[in-house]
């Protein structure tokens, strides 16, 4: 499989949410269970606690979001949104997300493969309560699966694989 | 999409004549969505559906929520169960909390008038506007007995920052005269039964627009609209369409099309149908949107269509 040469990206910020619509809460390291999800995050499968909560998918076990699209974001929009509220997993910095579709790569000791770009969701207006639908549309961020297990910490280098 | 919160009861008590206060968290005590002063929640009641309560916590409590319910011998459900059903450490469904009732952050004096239970939003409000340094007052009108929620109210009162009168013990006060003569800087706001509501209404007719705001528990009954046409709703993600007759609800048409819009007073006042419109004219006759919102939002559960054709994305 290709790979996109050139890059050496890092972890910059680490959130996770138990269920949907809540806050998403900064961590200095999440546990990534292969085929499952993260430890105490929403889309982990097989954890679902049937009343109401988000429902999980194959292809993602974990969520990844550029840092430079919060800057892209800032600068075309003026719009302040900051790592938690995007509410995605990881937020990279230093990594072409948008070219990894059907890539593997590592996340510190961890292998993920990048199944689909993330698609904004309306319910992130209601969430925040700004209109942050349109600027994140095309820069929503990665969706993955978890090939190998691990812990990830901030800081942790990503790479491809 | 998951379209609930799940909360547990954890903790429940008498807070007034019939009034029960309720206070709710995450089932591990996570950090819940941030709310704004004067919010409200819709919680899911079983068997009846989404019932609107004012959040009477302060706001900046951000892993719990607290509401208090008055049992209302009318009760269409809601308020029977709140008051007899549920226990600490059952769960509940919200749906994400809605405010309809702002703040007006450039205001100078705050002049908030409520009615027994209606003090409800003010009391979310009361930190963030102390907090903030500003001036302000609620005047509680309540009929004899202790006053709603009034171990909330005590420390207001004590501050002078809180005027109870009691009705029951002396004459009703009168509602020009609480809120004075309008002024560069201040805002007036009111919460209480329908008679009252009218009552502000005439006594703030000469303010500025948006200078004096109501909080309504039930949806005022809707003039019939003469001039309602039937009109052409589409639905922009799937392009379908369907005849709306004149004068019919907009939300059914859009359930009709298989559209999944939530919904709680259908009356105009809560906020929980709006969507985004695209193309057309339409008439706006809800309660709660602010006029810039108009240009892109409307509310399904009451709102009309001036042109042959409305495109929403719904
Ligand atoms: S359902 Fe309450 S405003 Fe439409």
């Amino acid at each position: 499989m290709p790979t996109a040469p050139g890059w050496n990206g890092l972890v910059a910020h680490l959130h996770i949410t138990p269920r949907a619509f809540l806050p998403m809460q900064g961590q200095e390291s999440i546990a990534l269970v292969a085929g499952e999800g993260i430890v105490g995050d929403r889309y982990r499968i097989g954890v679902e606690q049937g009343f109401y909560s988000e429902k999980p998918e194959e292809g993602r076990q974990v969520t990844l979001f550029e840092a430079e699209a919060l800057e892209a974001i800032r600068r075309d929009y003026k719009i302040e949104l900051l790592p938690e509220e995007h509410r995605r997993n990881i937020t990279t910095r230093g990594v072409p997300l948008n070219w990894l579709v059907g890539q593997r790569f590592r996340i510190g000791p961890c292998l993920v493969e990048a199944t689909r770009l993330s698609i904004p969701c309306r319910h992130i207006e209601e969430i925040l309560g700004r209109e942050v639908f349109n600027p994140m549309v095309h820069r929503s961020g990665l969706n993955c699966r978890i090939l190998e297990g691990g812990t990830v910490r901030v800081g942790d280098a990503i790479r491809p694989e | 999409m998951p379209r609930h919160i799940t909360l547990r009861v954890v903790a429940a008590a008498e807070a007034g004549p019939g009034i029960r206060r309720l206070t709710l968290q995450d089932p591990d005590g996570w950090r819940l969505p941030r709310v704004r002063p004067g919010a409200h929640l819709d919680l899911q009641v079983p068997g009846v559906g989404p019932r609107a309560y004012s959040l009477c916590g302060d706001p900046a409590e951000e892993d719990r929520w607290v509401i208090a319910v008055r049992r209302e011998a009318t009760s269409r459900g809601g308020s029977a169960w709140l008051h007899e059903a549920l226990r600490p450490g059952d769960m509940v469904a919200s749906a994400m909390p809605r405010c309809t009732f702002p703040l007006e952050e450039a205001a100078t004096h705050h002049v908030m008038i409520a009615g027994g239970i209606g003090v409800t939003p003010f009391l979310s409000m009361a930190p963030m506007l102390e907090r903030a340094g500003r001036s302000w007052v609620l005047h509680v009108l309540h009929r004899g007995g202790p006053p709603p929620c009034g171990d909330d109210l005590a420390p207001w009162a004590a501050l002078g920052r809180v005027v109870l009168h009691d009705t029951l013990s002396a004459p009703r006060p009168d509602l020009a005269t609480l809120l004075g003569p309008h002024r560069a800087g201040i805002q007036a706001y009111c919460c209480g039964p329908p008679a009252m509501l009218e009552g502000f209404a005439a006594a703030t007719i000469a303010w500025p627009a948006g200078a004096a705001r109501m909080e309504h528990f039930v949806p005022p009954a809707l003039p019939p609209d003469p001039d309602a046409r039937p009109y052409l709703l589409v639905r922009a993600a799937t392009g379908e369409s369907v005849e709306v007759a004149a004068g019919e609800s907009m939300l059914a048409a859009l359930r009709r099309m298989g559209a999944n819009v939530d919904s709680s007073c259908e009356g105009g006042i809560c906020g929980a149908c709006e969507i985004r419109w695209l193309e057309g004219e339409p008439i706006h006759r809800d309660l709660v949107l602010p006029a810039a919102r108009r240009a892109t939002h409307l509310m399904a559960c009451v709102a009309h269509c001036a042109s042959a054709r409305l495109v929403v994305e719904a």
